[in-house]
C-alpha cells in the first residue's frame, strides 16, 4: 500500500517536469495564511492521510480574501484537524473559473504506467468518459486521447486548449515514466482558462 | 527478437512425435490423439508411450518411455494424469526432445501452482520449449498435425487457409473451429496454450507474427503473462499483419486499493483496452464479431479510405445499411458523373441514381454485374457493399457467381450482405468459399468494414513514421 506524496514534494516534481500547479504553501497560523495571500483570493485546504474526499468532508475553504474570512478559515480548519492529526493547512491562490480536466495516472500490473484523461465533474464521475493508454505516449496518442472522448468539444471549447492538454499529458507520460515509484497520480482538478491552465490539487501515491 | 521468444517450429512442423500417454483403450485421451495424427494422414513417425504397454498401440511399435525411443524426437505430446508430467517431462528433456505440449489438467487452473511451477524450472533446466498444461495443443492443417483429443468426427475441420487462431481457452478454441468452417475461411494453424506456464501469448504472437503461413491472427486471451513482453511483440506484429483479439473476463473497474479517481477509473480491463487501442489490434466484442472481422481480412485488401457504394436487391435494406455505414463511422458514396451515365443506360427507369442504389427486386446478375464494374472503377468509391436478397424473383446462383467475380478481382474491399434460410445459404457459402465475405445483417458488414479501415489506417500511419 502507497502512501500519498508531501504537497509541496509533489508541487516541486510536476514543476520539474514543467507541470505547472497552483502557488502553495503551508501555513501554520493565521498571519501566515494572510501574508501569502497578499489582499489576493486563496483557498485554503485541511491536508491530512485521514482525509481522502477533502471537498465532500468540508475541509476546503474557498474565495479568502480579507483578512477576517482567512482568519476564521484558519481556526475553524485548525479545529477539524484536531481529529485527523497530523495534519497540515495548505494554502493557495484561487483560480479563474474554467474548464475542469482530470489527468491521471495508475500502474497496472501486467502493463505498467498508465494515464488517464477526463473531463471534470459528471462526465468522469457519471459518464466515466475518459481515455486511457500505456506510457511512453506519442504525440499522436495524447490527440487520440483527447479526439475519442465524447466530451472532447466541451474540454476544447477554447481551440487553444488542445495544445495545452497534448503537452500535459506528454509532460505527465514522461513524469509517470522516469519515476516508477508514482505509483497513482491524480492532477484533479486542472482548471483551463485564458489559454493557460492550473494543476489545483495533486495527489500522489508512492508505491 | 529471436532468442527471447521461443521458436514453435518444431512443436507445429515435427518430423517425429512422441505420444507419452498413447494407448489402446479408445476412451482414452492419449488414444483419441494417436488416432487423429493417423487420421489426418501425419507423414512423420510417431512414437506411442505408455509405462505399461507391451507390444503395439495402434499398429505401431510402442515404448515405456521417451528415453527409450533413441532416436530424434521434434514433439512430444504428454496426456497422463497430472501427477506423473513432472517425471515425463524430465525424461523429454534427457532424451534430447525439442518441444512438449502438455495436454493433461490439474495444475494452476485447480490451484495447483506448485505442481506447474515445477513443470516450469524443469524446462528452463533443459531450454525445453513447452506448451500447456492444461490445453488442447496444436493443428497445422499443412503439416497435418493435430494433438487435440476431439474426437474428428464431432468437430467440422476448417478447410487450409491464412488464419491462425491463438486460444487461452480450449473450449472457446474448439468452439471456434467449429465455427470458422461454418464461415468458411481458412485455417493455417491453431494453437490452444491453456496455463500458459512456459509458453505464452508474446511467444505466441510472435511466433505466429512471423510466420509466413499466416495472414492474419485471431486471439482469446483472458489475461497476458508477461505485459511488457507483450507490448514489445504486438508494436512489431501488428504493422504486419492483422490480429483480431478478443478478452475474456473483464475484470470490475475499481479495488479497495484504489485510492484515487484514477486508480478507481484505469483498472485492468482498462488497460487491455489501451493496450489493443495504442499497438494496432483489431478488438472484437463477441466470438461472432471475431469471426467476422477475420472473413474480411483473410480475403479483402485494405484501403484508409471510406466512401461507400450500397447496391441492393430491397430497398429497406438498403435503408438500414446507409444507417449503419453512418453509425459506424463510415461515408456513403457518391457517383462520378460518368458512372450515373453508364448505369442510366443499363438500369431500368425505375432504379433512382442515388445511394443505396435500389436495383429492385427483379435485379437479375446482369444489373448486379454492371453496377458492381461501374463502381468498381469509380474514383469516387473506396469500397462495395452488396446485399444480395436471395429471397427476390432475379437473384439466383448466376447472381452469386457474378459477386464472386468482381469480389476477388476487385482491388477494392467488397462486402457481401445475405440474410436468409437454406437457398441464400447455398449461395453464401459458394461465395465465402471463394473469399467474398458475406454477413448476416448491414450492421454486421459495416462493422467489418470500420475494423478493416482503422486497421488500414493504423498500417498507413506506421508506414510514414517506421
Amino acid at each position: 500500500m502507497g502512501s500519498l506524496m508531501d504537497y509541496m514534494e509533489a508541487y516541486a516534481l510536476l514543476n520539474k517536469y514543467g507541470i505547472k500547479a497552483l502557488r502553495a504553501s503551508y501555513v501554520s497560523s493565521a498571519s501566515e495564511a494572510i501574508k501569502f495571500s497578499n489582499g489576493k483570493k486563496i483557498v485554503m485546504k485541511l491536508i491530512s492521510d485521514k482525509a481522502l474526499h477533502k471537498s465532500k468532508s468540508g475541509l476546503v475553504k474557498l474565495n479568502l480574501s480579507s483578512e477576517s474570512e482567512i482568519a476564521s478559515a484558519y481556526n475553524a480548519l485548525a479545529k477539524l484537524g484536531e481529529n485527523l492529526k497530523p495534519y497540515k493547512i495548505l494554502v493557495q491562490e484561487q483560480v479563474s473559473n474554467g474548464t475542469e480536466i482530470i489527468v491521471g495516472g495508475n500502474t497496472d500490473v501486467q502493463f505498467g504506467k498508465l494515464i488517464l484523461l477526463g473531463l471534470g465533474g459528471i462526465y468522469v464521475e457519471v459518464f466515466k468518459d475518459v481515455s486511457i493508454r500505456v506510457c511512453p505516449i506519442t504525440e499522436y496518442d495524447a490527440s487520440e486521447m483527447i479526439n475519442t472522448l465524447k466530451s472532447k468539444q466541451i474540454m476544447l471549447q477554447d481551440p487553444r486548449n488542445e495544445k495545452i492538454v497534448k503537452g500535459l499529458l506528454l509532460k505527465v507520460s514522461e513524469l509517470l515514466t522516469k519515476n516508477p515509484e508514482v505509483q497513482e497520480l491524480d492532477l484533479n482538478p486542472i482548471i483551463l482558462h485564458d489559454g493557460t491552465y492550473d494543476a489545483v490539487d495533486l495527489r500522489l501515491m508512492k508505491g | 527478437m529471436a532468442g527471447k521468444y521461443y521458436n514453435l517450429d518444431n512443436m507445429l512442423k515435427p518430423k517425429s512425435v512422441a505420444i507419452i500417454g498413447a494407448s489402446q483403450s479408445p476412451e482414452k485421451v492419449g488414444h483419441i490423439i494417436m488416432q487423429n495424427y493417423l487420421n489426418v494422414g501425419y507423414s512423420g513417425e510417431i512414437y506411442p508411450v505408455n509405462v505399461s504397454s507391451t507390444g503395439t498401440i495402434l499398429g505401431k511399435k510402442s515404448y515405456k518411455s521417451v528415453l527409450d525411443v533413441k532416436k530424434p524426437i521434434d514433439l512430444a505430446v504428454i496426456a497422463i494424469p497430472a501427477k506423473f508430467v513432472a517425471d515425463a517431462l524430465e525424461e523429454c528433456g534427457k532424451a534430447k526432445v525439442k518441444s512438449v505440449i502438455i495436454v493433461s489438467s490439474g495444475f494452476s487452473e485447480v490451484g495447483d501452482s506448485e505442481l506447474q511451477e515445477k513443470l516450469v524450472s524443469i524446462a528452463k533446466k533443459y531450454s525445453l520449449p513447452v506448451l500447456g498444461p492444461n490445453c488442447l495443443g496444436v493443428m497445422d492443417l499443412r503439416s497435418r498435425v493435430d494433438t487435440m483429443f476431439l474426437p474428428t468426427f464431432k468437430i467440422d475441420k476448417p478447410s487450409i487457409g491464412g488464419v491462425s487462431f491463438a486460444s487461452q481457452s480450449g473450449a472457446v478454441g474448439s468452439t471456434v473451429l467449429d465455427l470458422i468452417s461454418h464461415e468458411n475461411f481458412g485455417l493455417s494453424k491453431f494453437i490452444s496454450y491453456g496455463n500458459a506456464a512456459v509458453i505464452d501469448e508474446a511467444d505466441i504472437l510472435n511466433y505466429l507474427g512471423h510466420d509466413p503461413d499466416t495472414k492474419v491472427i485471431i486471439f482469446y486471451i483472458e489475461g497476458v503473462k508477461r505485459g511488457k513482453e507483450f507490448i514489445e511483440v504486438a508494436r512489431e506484429v501488428t504493422k504486419l499483419k492483422p490480429v483480431i483479439i478478443i478478452k475474456g473476463g473483464i475484470t470490475p473497474a475499481g479495488s479497495s486499493a484504489a485510492h484515487s479517481h484514477t486508480a478507481s477509473l484505469a483498472g485492468s480491463y482498462q488497460a487491455y483496452e489501451a493496450v489493443f487501442e495504442q499497438f494496432g489490434f483489431i478488438q472484437a466484442k463477441s466470438l461472432d464479431e471475431m469471426l467476422y472481422y477475420a472473413k474480411i481480412f483473410e480475403a479483402q485488401p485494405l484501403t484508409t479510405k471510406k466512401r461507400v457504394a450500397v447496391i441492393t436487391n430491397g430497398g429497406g435494406v438498403g435503408v438500414l445499411a446507409a444507417d449503419s455505414l453512418y453509425l459506424n463511422g463510415l461515408e456513403m458514396a457518391t457517383l462520378s458523373k460518368e458512372s450515373e451515365k453508364i448505369l442510366r443506360k443499363a438500369m431500368p427507369p425505375i432504379v433512382n441514381m442515388s445511394m443505396p442504389m435500389d436495383m429492385a427486386g427483379d435485379a437479375d446478375d446482369k444489373r448486379f454485374g454492371t453496377a458492381i464494374d461501374v463502381f468498381s472503377k469509380d474514383p469516387n468509391v473506396d469500397a462495395l457493399m452488396i446485399i444480395s436478397l436471395f429471397q427476390t424473383p432475379g437473384a439466383d446462383s448466376r447472381v452469386a457467381s457474378t459477386i464472386i467475380k468482381y469480389g476477388t478481382e476487385s482491388e477494392k474491399p467488397i462486402v457481401v450482405v445475405s440474410p436468409g434460410g437454406n437457398y441464400a445459404e447455398v449461395h453464401n457459402n459458394m461465395m465465402e468459399s471463394s473469399g467474398v465475405p458475406v454477413y448476416p445483417s448491414p450492421e454486421d458488414a459495416s462493422k467489418a468494414l470500420a475494423a478493416l479501415i482503422k486497421y488500414s489506417e493504423y498500417r498507413e500511419r506506421h508506414s510514414k513514421s517506421g
